[in-house]
């Protein structure tokens, strides 16, 4: 079971007890909640700030990828995932965001979480623009996407 | 032919606008389209290095949100995106 969204911070925050409401269930003993939140440095400058900006079809359906590729992966097929993004501008400490697992055991739910937070890094098209106590701002450099296709 | 190209990430900074508009030739392809971007940044950034390598490192993606390769080919008035170096979460 998964739940996959972007959140337009504008409209609302991300919410952990709508993760803990959505993943929760007898079927499972072990649960993981990983939230990201906006910090106040990054490479030695002082960070008040971050704008988040997503494609969000593309984000979307590789969430949906990674949540399938655990069957075959991790060979974790009972489980259910929650995870929503942020986009929009995030002020310090707020969560920009929430991947939770629930599974029937803790080895599954902490492998589970940790891929899940790896291969967005990696595959979902998601930028950050940081904003610094000089006014200035700066898009973050990321890495190329991979899955290229014809 | 017009395409647009929808705007994300650091590209943003190309326009205030959420996307570029171009003419373009039947059966131009991605790579054709690059340099279109291309010929522009030298035109309105005067050849900002920084905005150029963007878009070298950059994918595109069709409107039916797939990534493209630098040989697919515009055969209709088409909106792509185009998709620079990712780093969420």
């Amino acid at each position: 079971m998964l739940h996959a969204k972007i959140i337009d911070i504008k409209e609302k925050k991300l919410s952990i007890v709508e993760a803990e409401n959505f993943i929760s269930s007898y079927d499972y003993g072990a649960s993981i909640f990983f939230t990201g939140t906006v910090r106040n440095q990054n490479e030695n400058k002082s960070v008040i700030g971050i704008t988040y900006d997503s494609h969000d079809a593309l984000v979307i359906n590789s969430f949906q990828e990674i949540y399938n590729e655990a069957d075959q992966k991790l060979n974790i097929k009972d489980k259910s995932v929650y995870i929503e993004h942020a986009k929009g501008y995030l002020n310090l400490g707020e969560i920009s965001i929430i991947i939770a697992v629930a599974c029937k055991h803790r080895d599954q739910a902490y492998v589970l979480s940790r891929y899940i937070i790896e291969e967005i890094k990696k595959r979902s098209p998601i930028w950050k623009k940081e904003h610094y106590q000089n006014n200035d701002s700066a898009w973050l450099k990321g890495n190329p996407i991979i899955n290229e296709k014809n | 032919m017009k395409i647009k190209i929808e705007l994300f990430g650091a590209s943003r900074d190309f326009s205030n606008q959420d996307l570029l508009e171009f003419d373009v030739n039947s059966h131009s392809t991605i790579k054709d389209i690059r340099k279109k971007l291309l010929n522009y940044l030298d035109i309105n950034f005067n050849g900002n290095e920084n905005f150029k390598k963007i878009v070298n490192s950059s994918a595109f993606c069709s409107e039916n949100n797939n990534i493209i390769s630098d040989n697919y080919k515009i055969t209709k008035n088409e909106k792509i995106a185009i998709i620079p170096p990712i780093g969420g979460g």
